[in-house]
Parts: C-alpha cells; sequence; structure tokens
C-alpha cells in the first residue's frame, strides 16, 4: 500500500519523482507534477510520517522542503538533519535543532533507505509558488530511475498494557491505581487522621 | 468526584495556589500569547491585541475565580526582552508568568535574561523536558526558575509508565528522571505535565497518567490536551467549515484531565479564553460539589462553585 501512514498530504501524480514538504505553509501545486505534498509540524512524529511515506514510493527521488520555518521545532532543519546525519543511538537527529528531534518509531532500514533514496532540495523560507513550480520543472527535467521495491513501514501499533480487569468491584486505572467506588468515607476519614 | 489516598501539596506561585485534592482548589488556566504568524514579527496593532486577550483573560479569572496563567510563546532569542515586558506590564507585581520555549538554547537565554533583570522567582519554565542541553542547566543552576513545568513525553514510550519512567529515571535519554534534576537545580515548585500525545499516539494514556502520577507524587499535574484537538486529522478538514464546532471540541477537552483530577490545563492560544474558562469553571463546579458531598471537602469564597452561584 503507497503511503500507509495518514497524515495531512494531498495526493498527486504516482509517476511524479518529486515530493514536497511545505512546514507550516499552506500551497497547493499542479498535480500532474508532484507525487505527494503538504504542510509538516513536528520534528518527531512528522518526520517519521514523511519517511514512511516516502520510501513507500520508489519513483520519489527528490524532497523539496520549501514554506515557512515551523517556529522552535525546527521542522524542516531537522528533517535536514536527519538526511545529512541519521540519527544517534538513543534516537536523537544528529545535529537537529528542534525541540524534541527524535525517531523512535521507524527502524534504520527505513532511514537508511530515505537517505538514500531521495535528494533534498532545499527552498526553505519560500512561498512564492511560482519560483517553486519553476525550480519543480527544472529538476523534473533531470530524471532519475526508481530505487527499486516500495518500502512498506507497518504503522507501529500502540503499545498497549496486559490486559486488566477490575477486581471485587473496583474501577482499574492502572495497574497501579485501583479506584474503589464504594469506599466507606468514615474509614477514609480515619486514614487521614 | 474522587479524592486520593495520598497527600496532596498544594503550590504557592505568587497569588495563585494550585493543587490538593480534587475539587478544593479552583483549576489553573493557562492561555499562550505570541503564538502564530501574525505574532512573530507583530506590529503596534497586533501588540495592543495581546495585551487585550491578557486583559480579557484576567477579567474572565477574576470572574470565575479559576487563576489565569500568561505563558509567552518564544520562538527564539529577539523577541525575549519585549514580549516579557509586555506581559510583565499587564500583571499584579507578584504573578507568576510561564515561558514556552521549544528550542533549549533560547531556554537557556530566556533564563539567563530572567536572571538578569531578577524575575527568576516569577517564571514558570514550560518545560523542563528530555531536550534539556548542557548550556540550559547550567543557566538553571545559576538562575533557578521560581517554577518547572516536568514534561513526562517519552518518545520511546507513549504509555502511562513511559510517562512516568521519564521523570523518575530519565527514560534513557537523560542521566537522572525531571524530577530528580529538577530538585538539583535548585527549582522549588515543579508542576508536573504528562506531555498531551496525538490520537493513535496513545493520547487516552495522557489523560490516564494524571489520575495516575497524582497519586503516586502528590504533586500538581495537568497537560496541554487541546494539543490532541489540533493535532486530529479528521478535525483539520472538518474545522474549515466549522469553526464553532472546533472551538467547542477545543475548550471542551479540557473537561477530560479536570474530571480525572488534573490542577491545571494549558488551554492553548489565550484569544480563546472566553471559551475556555466557563466551560473549566463549569467542571470545577461539579468537582467541588463531588467533593464536599463525599468527602468533606470544602472551598473558599474564589472558587467557581461560590463566585459563580
Amino acid at each position: 500500500m503507497m503511503y500507509p501512514w495518514r497524515g495531512e498530504f494531498t495526493l498527486g501524480s504516482q509517476d511524479s519523482q518529486i515530493a514536497i514538504d511545505t512546514l507550516s505553509s499552506k500551497m497547493d501545486f499542479p498535480p500532474e507534477l508532484v507525487a505527494i505534498w503538504g504542510q509538516h509540524k513536528t520534528e518527531n512524529l512528522g518526520i517519521e510520517k514523511i519517511v514512511a511515506n516516502v520510501v513507500s514510493n520508489p519513483n520519489i527521488r527528490y524532497l523539496f522542503l520549501c514554506g515557512e520555518e515551523v517556529r522552535g521545532h525546527r521542522s524542516g532543519q531537522s528533517l535536514m538533519s536527519l538526511h545529512a546525519n541519521g540519527i544517534d543511538g538513543n534516537g536523537r537527529i544528529i545535529g537537529a535543532n528542534g525541540a524534541v528531534p527524535y525517531i523512535e518509531n521507524i527502524g534504520s532500514e527505513a532511514i537508511a533507505r530515505f537517505r538514500e533514496q531521495v535528494e533534498l532540495i532545499c527552498m526553505i523560507g519560500e512561498t512564492h509558488l511560482p519560483a517553486i513550480v519553476k525550480r519543480i520543472h527544472e529538476i523534473a527535467a533531470a530524471r532519475k530511475p526508481p530505487i527499486g521495491e516500495p518500502l512498506i513501514m507497518e504503522f507501529a501499533e500502540r503499545r498497549t498494557s496486559e490486559r486488566m480487569k477490575s477486581l471485587s468491584g473496583k474501577i482499574s486505572f492502572h495497574k497501579d491505581l485501583l479506584v474503589d467506588p464504594y469506599l466507606d468515607v468514615e474509614v477514609m476519614e480515619a486514614e487521614k487522621c | 468526584m474522587l479524592n486520593f489516598s495520598t497527600e496532596q501539596a498544594i503550590v504557592e506561585l505568587g497569588d495563585i495556589r494550585l493543587g490538593g485534592q480534587p475539587g478544593q482548589l479552583p483549576t489553573v488556566l493557562f492561555g499562550t500569547a505570541f503564538f502564530g504568524k501574525k505574532y512573530a514579527s507583530p506590529d503596534a496593532a497586533a501588540l495592543e491585541e495581546i495585551r487585550e486577550f491578557i486583559r480579557a483573560q484576567e477579567a474572565l479569572s477574576g470572574m470565575t475565580g479559576n487563576p489565569a496563567i500568561v505563558d509567552i510563546y518564544l520562538g527564539d532569542c529577539e523577541s525575549i526582552p519585549g514580549r516579557l515586558e509586555l506581559v510583565l506590564e499587564e500583571l499584579p507585581k507578584n504573578r507568576f508568568i510561564s515561558v514556552d520555549v521549544p528550542e533549549s538554547d533560547v531556554r537557556r537565554k530566556v533564563i539567563e535574561y530572567a536572571g538578569q533583570v531578577g524575575i527568576s522567582h516569577r517564571i514558570i519554565l514550560n518545560s523542563l523536558n528530555l531536550a534539556a542541553e548542557s548550556g540550559e542547566l547550567d543557566a538553571l543552576r545559576e538562575h533557578p526558575p521560581g517554577c518547572a513545568i516536568l514534561l513526562g513525553y517519552n518518545p520511546k514510550d507513549f504509555s502511562v509508565d513511559g510517562r512516568i519512567d521519564m521523570l523518575e529515571t530519565g527514560a534513557g535519554y537523560l542521566e537522572k528522571g525531571l524530577l530528580e534534576l529538577s530538585q538539583e537545580l535548585g527549582i522549588k515548585n515543579v508542576l508536573l505535565d504528562m506531555g498531551a500525545t496525538p490520537f493513535e499516539h496513545s493520547a487516552a494514556e495522557t489523560l490516564r497518567a494524571i489520575p495516575v502520577m497524582k497519586n503516586k507524587w502528590g504533586r500538581p499535574v495537568g497537560c496541554a490536551i487541546h494539543n490532541t484537538v489540533e493535532s486530529w486529522l479528521w478535525m483539520k478538514q472538518y474545522r474549515k467549515d466549522h469553526k464553532s464546532e472546533y472551538l467547542a471540541c477545543d475548550a471542551g477537552s479540557n473537561a477530560l484531565p479536570v474530571m480525572l483530577g488534573a490542577d491545571f490545563c494549558v488551554y492553548g492560544p489565550i484569544r480563546n479564553s472566553g471559551t475556555v474558562f466557563p466551560f473549566v469553571a463549569m467542571v470545577d463546579k461539579f468537582m467541588a460539589e463531588g467533593a464536599e458531598d463525599y468527602f468533606g471537602i470544602t472551598q473558599d469564597d474564589n472558587h467557581p462553585r461560590r463566585k459563580l452561584g
């Protein structure tokens, strides 16, 4: 399945080799020129979605970064750092200045493939659509072959704890917190004293 | 509605008190100023608008009894003095202000600036988190703020246990947990923020963590649950033509942590105070009545229960 991770994106031509990250700016592009585009707010989960979706389409060989940078999160700078440097042993994007630039839900295989698959076209700060479209035309002329097979990263299922059930009429919130809705108030006040 | 068997600390920040048992004190509401493109390089009109938002939040706080904190978004170093000065001009002299600073290097500068101008004791650092770098920690040690929000966000594990791990041990990202770290840095007051996550990223664990952490540590807890609503994909489309419905969901989300025992809510843009304050005041009234009916906890005259008959 192409683009397996849900997100705020628009799909264009499946044959296009261009994906566009518009960062905090809302933009639309001619669908015949671009495979997928959308905004990108966060320097962790947002980057994971972009990587997972890009590697699912081997036709994508160029990733444009344009629009206004996301203040504080530095999502564009963080994505460029991931592409240039990868992550350290703790999952931190090396060289990223964003608030919490950690990659935890996609594996090293996907990151390596992403770094090999796409060339970044940095136009961070550019919001003038004609200037970006002009650059798209220039890049589209230098067509690269697809990079092989799609790499599909399944969206990591939420971690679930061991299934719990309420015990002896108590309500279970968590393994460390059971609530007794019928607790005698007198007993409780005695405990407080 | 609920009561914890562990003793619940009450934290005093200037003229504001928060914590205690659910229903005891009104929920403290943090409204964020200067967030959004419009305020990145604000002109005179935008600055005046910010002042009006702060005054409106103060007026709503006075009316409902829900204490208000101005949370100042700071995305760069250049804006630090101007924004802090503007907000301080609008507030009582002993009121704390919160500084919402995503980047560690900018946090360092804010902490240093606050120390230089003598307002460290009125600062709530939002937040001390896993991305704190050595320069920031050195600045904190030299100029400890009056309060810090400790962020339970743990990118490796969004479960309640993962969030607890961040506060207790540092979850492998830090050499020690944020609780111990804040103590070492000399920060006297801390608030625990569960670190709201989006839907399908264990959003409900943000809420579950509220009673679990409050029960575990007996300290004030809260979160910015509106972020979960803001990042909801379906809502991003729906809100384009249904702004008032979106604002209802945005404000309404704050009921969830408060019902589970939260002491504070970081409710998002300060311009939304008009919707959020009456809503949370209403929830506080339910919680207060429930606390008295069943646990004998009473409220003073400044509680929404008393002020908003």
